[in-house]
């Protein structure tokens, strides 16, 4: 996938803000992305990064500003039509940090179900794409068994095959590894960068740092629901110009 | 003790013949009142305003009123306005009613202690909202709100007594018509206590069993 450019824009976000009551969670927030690219997003916690991902998918409605995402427009306080909604989340995959698998049915099931449903394929279709997911991410054995029965990794590599099944053109994941014990999470990072490395544009909202520097291509910070700074990752990551974002890494990169 | 015994042994067929009445009507009203609970569990949830009134006045109006009341309003009332019901459609109708109010808050909970992070998988899996009712909320809603549901059932059972009221030839019915031929009340209403008890305790025992079996794949 090309990464030059030229790449058409997957995301762009303009004067985005969002409130909870009297709270403002997002405070004029622009950015855009390339097709391909990987962004991390860090920051404190409360910063706002979590927020800026659902508004995206629309989990949230934001108050303000313009997103546009797989060439669907959304305005804040204009409805979503219908149609742009279907068709935002089939381009938009999602991770969740607690997985959200469904614990009454099968992992195939899991995975099967959204196909046929979503996009209308056959069961014999659906279970052969999510067999061949299943075995993308390393868990061919595990098809039969119910969620519980997997450990949390396992259960996070579901998640990512579930969301992969549906061929979205983006994929958002929301601190895929923060419920999961470091070595643990090792494992879904693992997918992820060979998710990465196959060309799928990423958004990662996360707390590992060394994924932020290592896989993704831009790292944006944010604090107080702003993004602070912006820019390739190492830069931003060793580099940073402001206050607030040295404080931050200092202390996360120092621990 | 031999002609209790005795009585008991005469007595039984009419009682078991009343007992097969009990549960039918009692199946009846939790096969047509369930469903429905579950509509209403749904609609007092609904964006629509009327919908949600409408919905919320027939199950408080079948939470408040006594079921006693209920029956005898279907049997005795309903004919004043030109519907006139057997004691068979009286009963069905009237505890369908109280089954369909109880079980909708009983569903409703249960759907309410279904994680967040459930519809916001199916939302962002791109399920319509129906079918995330259908194949992701509902199940695992029912599946918490099942061993309440199973406890319902059996207090229906116990409810369906109150059908005598009606003259229904219900368990209880057939044993006060034992009593007041023989005036052998006390063994005879006996006899029907321990039937009662025949279903209702191996009932409870399998609740409990499926409730364990239920909790299984939880997460």
């Amino acid at each position: 996938m090309e990464r030059t450019g030229e790449a058409r824009l997957i995301v762009e976000v303009k004067g985005l803000g969002k409130s909870f009551g009297a709270h403002k969670v997002l405070d004029g927030v622009d950015f855009s992305m390339r097709a391909g690219e990987v962004v991390a997003v860090i920051g404190p916690s409360g910063s706002g990064k979590s927020t800026l991902l659902r508004c995206l998918n629309q989990l949230e409605q934001h108050d303000e500003g313009l997103i546009q995402i797989c060439g669907i427009g959304m305005q804040a306080g204009l409805p979503v039509p219908r149609k742009d909604m279907n068709d935002l989340r089939r381009s938009a995959g999602m991770v969740f940090q607690s997985f959200n698998l469904f614990p009454h049915m099968t992992v195939l099931r899991n995975i099967s179900l959204p196909q046929e449903r979503v996009l209308g394929r056959s069961r014999a279709q659906a279970d052969e794409r999510s067999r061949a997911l299943l075995e993308r991410v390393g868990l061919a054995g595990k098809a039969d068994q119910y969620p519980a029965r997997c450990s949390g990794g396992q259960q996070q590599r579901i998640a990512i095959a579930r969301a992969l099944a549906l061929d979205p053109r983006i994929m958002l994941f929301d601190e895929p590894t923060s419920a999961l014990d470091p070595e643990i999470g090792l494992e879904v990072l693992a997918v992820m960068q060979e998710l990465a490395e196959a060309g799928m544009s990423m958004i990662v909202v996360t707390h590992e740092m060394h994924f932020a520097e290592t896989v993704s291509d831009r790292v944006i910070l944010m604090a107080e629901g702003r993004i602070l700074e912006e820019g390739p990752s190492a830069e931003v990551m060793r580099r940073p110009k402001t206050a607030r974002a040295q404080q931050f890494l200092h202390a996360v990169l120092n621990r | 003790m031999n002609a209790t015994l005795s009585f008991w042994a005469e007595s039984l067929p009419s009682l078991i013949s009343g007992m097969v009445v009990s549960l039918e009507v009692t199946a009846a009203a939790l096969a047509i009142g369930v469903p429905l609970g579950l509509v209403a569990a749904l609609l007092v949830q609904s964006t629509v305003r009327p919908l949600r009134w409408v919905t919320l006045a027939v199950v408080e109006i079948g939470r408040g009123a006594p079921a006693l009341i209920l029956l005898q309003l279907a049997y005795y009332g309903l004919p004043y306005s030109g519907l006139q019901l057997s004691s068979m459609g009286s009963a069905i109708a009237a505890l369908s009613w109280t089954t369909c109010a109880y079980t909708s808050e009983i569903i409703r909970a249960g759907l309410q202690a279904v994680p967040r992070g459930q519809s916001e998988a199916a939302m962002t899996l791109g399920l319509s909202r129906l079918d995330a009712l259908r194949f992701v909320i509902v199940p695992q809603g029912m599946r918490v709100a099942a061993p309440a549901l199973l406890g319902f059932a059996i207090l229906m059972l116990q409810a369906s007594s109150l059908c005598f009221a009606i003259a229904l030839p219900e368990l209880l019915s057939k044993a006060q018509l034992i009593g007041t031929m023989t005036f052998r009340y006390m063994e005879i209403l006996l006899l029907a206590a321990l039937l009662y008890a025949a279903i209702c305790i191996p009932a409870t025992l399998l609740v409990a069993a499926i409730e364990r079996r239920l909790g299984k794949h939880a997460a």
